[in-house]
């Protein structure tokens, strides 16, 4: 089974191919917010490269957020039509969830995405008996209310993302010894991980087609956002 | 605060052409002022100054629009939006944080969600005929560079 993973819900636009457990090829540029210029000419180079056809793929996997709202519009939108030619499934993968599965860490996972104004999409993962669990979902949340959570309640943390590398600062003077950011080459959102995320959850209930797939933005609720408007 | 008494459309384009100069991507200005003071036709200045070769045109029914300058330009005019809701719906924050330059009309409508580091300029007409009375506040190193940079008084 060739599963085609793609992630535009941050700068790193970021596409790859599976064949079944092995990783085919791998295309990720992080520059501007230009994926709707790059995103389908950087698949088809991979494509190209690897002898295989759109018709070849069987199965999509795509960010569904959260991230940045036009980015996430145009991963979805590209695998949507793709699927779409030749009627395939595509499986919804979130992209805290995608972030976390780049790193095999015995201890806490927290994934961070730049949610501006000082604050953050982020969830909490662990690895159980080969599984990625969800601890505390994603949500958007201050920098300094995370901390304090990290802080109090966890130990040995790896954190990624845009969103860590931005506060890097910010997290290791506060969590100190506790915490460490990952390796470059696992900091970022990883079409790989999409993909082996969308082959694993095949059967799962993240299974959507061309016709009823949405991102997840992950706002903050109307209720939320008036409290934050009193207490400013 | 910084207040400016722009006698005529000259001294107000000139103004606005070298506003545009100075700008760079990232930078955010909110323009407030009545219908008719010239937040638009100050935005076209600032767009000569930015280098954008477009007609720069009204964005009330676009919400809004993008431009090729020096670096990008993107003009919203948020007089029409009912709340935050449909701004979130545009991706405003790809913008606002974009490495382009954002110019908001009726930025006072959506303030509680513009970044804090901001320009904000308000027209007024003044006692003349086109006389433009210009009142820059806000707050950030930017706003601290270009206010100099613009050598008033």
């Amino acid at each position: 089974m060739r599963v085609l993973g793609v992630d535009t819900s941050t700068m790193m636009a970021t596409c790859a191919v599976l064949d079944g457990e092995k990783l085919l090829g791998e295309y990720s540029l992080n520059q501007d917010m230009s994926h709707s210029e790059s995103l389908v000419p950087m698949i088809k180079e991979m494509l190209d490269s690897l002898n295989l056809q759109v018709s070849d793929i069987d199965l999509y996997g795509v960010s569904l957020g959260p991230g940045s709202f036009t980015g996430l519009r145009i991963g979805i939108a590209t695998v949507k039509s793709f699927a779409h030619v030749f009627n395939k499934p595509i499986i919804g993968v979130s992209t805290l969830e995608g972030l976390a599965f780049n790193l095999a860490h015995g201890g806490t996972i927290v994934p961070m995405i730049d949610a501006r104004r000082n604050r953050v999409y982020t969830g909490i993962y662990k690895w159980e008996k080969g599984r990625l669990i969800n601890i505390l979902k994603p949500s958007i949340k201050e920098m300094e209310e995370l901390l304090e959570l990290l802080n109090k309640d966890y130990d040995n943390i790896m954190v990624n993302g845009n969103g860590a590398l931005l506060h890097k600062e910010k997290i290791e003077d506060s969590l100190k010894g506790k915490v460490r950011l990952s390796p470059i080459s696992l900091n970022s959102c990883r079409a790989a991980s999409i993909a082996e995320l969308a082959l694993l959850n095949r059967h799962g209930e993240n299974q959507y087609n061309y016709y009823n797939l949405v991102p997840e933005y992950l706002r903050e609720s109307q209720a939320q956002r008036e409290l934050r408007k009193r207490e400013s | 605060m910084v207040r400016i008494v722009l006698k005529g459309l000259k001294e107000t384009k000139e103004f606005g052409e070298k506003l545009g100069g100075l700008l760079e991507g990232g930078d955010l200005l909110s323009l407030t002022g009545d219908l008719g003071a010239g937040k638009t036709t100050l935005t076209k200045s600032i767009g000569v100054g930015l280098g954008v070769s477009d007609y720069i045109t009204s964005p009330t029914f676009t919400l809004i629009n993008e431009y090729k300058g020096r670096v990008w330009l993107y003009h919203f005019d948020v007089y029409r939006l009912e709340d935050e809701e449909d701004l979130l719906d545009l991706g405003y924050e790809d913008y606002f944080y974009s490495n382009g330059v954002t110019i908001v009309e009726w930025g006072d409508k959506i303030e509680e969600i513009l970044p804090a580091n901001r320009i904000n300029i308000n027209i007024e007409k003044g006692k003349e005929l086109d006389e433009r009375i210009i009142t820059l506040s806000g707050q950030g190193d930017r706003y601290d560079k270009i206010v100099k940079e613009l050598n008033i008084n």
